[in-house]
């Protein structure tokens, strides 16, 4: 058991840096994926993360679970950074 | 808010909207205002600039002739020469028939910014005299995205640009009514009414709000979300070489060297790009790696209504040697689709892409936006005057108070900051005293302003806060062209005779502007007067009740 303003913290912080986290993670995997030249994969997949940020936002505030928040914004990272680290590794 | 049966996700959306919207309220006030104006920061730099128009009508320099352009090249280095040869950076701009000054701008070895005016024919420091130090309309635009305040400022105006695409997605979610709204406006209903004029200012400019929060957000994409450039390239320097297709800067070697003569160097770029050229550009002077850059001439008039903007023409020489190493044809074209992309959000940002039409248009639905913003950060304390609602126990008061004042000092209290910018720029001397310059007086006499109405609506009761800064802010705007005559000798009579229709312009809104503060304080006071009678009528009953 949490206290209330512990709490609201806590999904303000999941909002805003597990949302900014999912966000550059996202522009990473594009940007590891798209088959297109580095600058228009890269540009590409940095300007899509304006959508995923406030989507990732909006998705923290719908679930009102602290815990489900952050988890839904972390393992989705991880995945998706270590995909993009594994092919710039394979392709390098 | 209106329907009758809450789902819980409509409830968490309608908290979040409330919420957030709350704490980015202030700020993206001062974001959409600064930016509207900063859409006729041209007009309003001339307004503030004067003294320009002695040295328009006296100079011999012709900003169409190669050789005055080459000389004034020349006069740059001159005077850079002497003061920073060893700088991390030095830049000009050349006179043109709005500004007649050769501007220069500066870094020292320790990257700190310096700046002066040179004039045009004799190449020495322009005298105050003639120069009016200002930032002029550049300052809103500065407020807008940086807050004064460089990386820092720009992180925090993208944080609350963030906010506001998350507050209009979850306005729209929790507006069901979203289509018949667009046609409801009952005025004069107290809450009611404030509801109504936040949905109809947002709801009918909602695309222009998503596009401008979404563009603004891409102007400085690699700044906000660099992981990818970082991923992918050893520098963002080399990601942009790789984007612009130019060369990537070069390190710096230690080894002094001169820089050679830019003039000659200058008239060899222009001659390559076929066109005159606008600002000159020498990165880490008096090293043996020094580069020179000579950027073509922006004709904003021919690229009208074009979003994605051809290059100007550039041309880069070893500065030493005197080698050409790059150049860039003027009218080639941004290659990708990504990119003319990014390219096209940056122009849709920057209102420069059809003229006065576009301006106004920008402007009108900038300040729209404002009043969503503002309409909204005092329905939350309207709803909440009519009925507390307790949210933070004991403290609720407390906090009820802080709103208000902060609601207060960020509207109105920017308002009056932003044109008594303008009383500032005509009523200080035109010599002060101190490091940052009189721009920087301007500027730091903004803010102080700005401080005085936070710390007067601290100090009094709510509503009389509200009236007497609306009054203060209807009496700069309207008092402001008095200012203008007994300072400068400058008024609208002049400016229409001279058909000087920027000034004008500029002065006509913002004696508008104070009409509407004075219509808004007529409401005020109408209501106020209603409040005052109702309360003395139930206590009138209640007396005769009593007795």
């Amino acid at each position: 058991m949490t206290s209330k303003p512990l709490a609201i913290s806590l999904q303000a912080l999941a909002a805003i840096l597990g949302g900014y986290l999912l966000a550059s993670a996202s522009t990473l995997f594009l940007s590891a994926i798209l088959p297109l030249s580095k600058t228009e994969a890269v540009i590409t997949a940095s300007l899509f993360s304006f959508v995923v940020y406030p989507i990732a936002i909006i998705w923290v505030y719908a679930r009102q679970d602290v815990k489900r928040a952050w988890l839904g914004m972390v393992v989705p990272s991880v995945i998706l950074i270590a995909i993009a680290w594994l092919l710039s590794k394979g392709l390098s | 808010m209106q329907s009758t049966e809450k789902t819980p996700f409509r409830q968490a959306m309608s908290a979040l909207h409330t919420w957030g919207s709350l704490i980015a309220g202030w700020m993206l006030f001062v974001i959409f205002v600064t930016g509207s104006i900063g859409v006729f920061d041209e007009p309003v730099s001339h307004w503030m600039q004067p003294e320009r128009a002695s040295i328009l009508s006296t100079m011999d320099y012709d900003p169409d002739s190669a050789t005055d352009r080459q000389a004034a090249v020349g006069k740059a280095q001159a005077y850079l020469q002497q003061v920073e040869p060893n700088g991390h950076l030095w830049f000009a701009t050349l006179p043109d028939l709005e500004d007649p000054a050769i501007k220069l701008f500066w870094q020292d070895a320790d990257e700190n910014p310096h700046q002066a005016k040179l004039h045009p024919d004799s190449g020495e420091i322009l005298p105050a005299s003639m120069d009016r130090g200002t930032e002029g309309g550049h300052h809103f635009v500065h407020m807008h995205f940086e807050l004064h305040s460089g990386t820092l400022g720009i992180w925090i105006v993208g944080f609350f640009t963030l906010l506001m695409l998350v507050a209009l997605i979850s306005g729209v979610i929790i507006h069901r009514r979203i289509f018949k709204d667009f046609f409801t406006f009952r005025a004069r209903k107290g809450q009611r009414s404030w509801l109504d004029a936040h949905n109809a200012s947002g709801v009918l400019t909602l695309p222009f709000q998503l596009m401008i929060a979404f563009t603004g957000l891409a102007v400085f994409v690699s700044v906000y979300m660099p992981a990818a450039i970082f991923a992918h390239y050893n520098s963002p320097e080399a990601f942009f070489a790789e984007v612009f297709e130019r060369p990537a800067p070069r390190e710096m070697t230690h080894e002094a060297a001169p820089v050679a003569n830019l003039g000659q160097m200058f008239a060899k770029a222009e001659q390559a790009m076929g066109k005159p050229g606008q600002f000159i550009r020498v990165e880490h002077p008096g090293d043996s790696s020094a580069t020179f850059t000579v950027f073509g001439l922006f004709d904003a008039e021919a690229l009208q209504g074009r979003l994605v903007l051809p290059s100007s023409g550039m041309a880069e020489f070893d500065a030493v040697s005197s080698q050409q190493r790059h150049i860039e044809a003027p009218g080639a074209e941004p290659q990708g689709a990504a990119f003319r992309t990014q390219r096209a959000m940056r122009t849709l940002h920057f209102a420069n892409f059809g003229g006065y039409t576009v301006r106004w248009l920008y402007f009108l639905l900038g300040m729209t936006g404002a009043v969503m913003i503002a309409s909204g950060s005092i329905l939350f304390m309207v709803k909440r005057r009519q009925r507390a609602l307790n949210e933070f126990g004991n403290a609720t008061p407390r906090v009820y108070r802080t709103v208000d004042v902060l609601n207060v000092a960020a509207i109105s209290g920017l308002l009056i900051a932003c044109v008594g910018y303008l009383w500032i720029n005509r009523l200080l001397p035109l010599e002060v005293a101190g490091r940052a310059g009189r721009a920087g007086w301007e500027v730091g006499l903004f803010f102080a302003l700005w401080a005085i109405t936070l710390l007067h609506s601290a100090l009094r009761p709510v509503n009389q806060a509200w009236r007497e800064q609306l009054l203060g802010f209807a009496a700069l705007c309207l008092l402001l062209p008095f200012v203008n005559a007994f300072t400068v000798g400058e008024h609208l009579l002049t400016y229409l005779t001279e058909r000087n229709w920027r000034a004008a312009g500029v002065e006509l809104t913002i004696i508008s502007f104070g009409l509407l503060a004075l219509k808004a304080l007529q409401k005020l006071r109408r209501k106020a007067a209603a409040n005052k009678s109702q309360t003395a009528s139930v206590k009138i009953e209640q007396a005769g009740v009593r007795g």
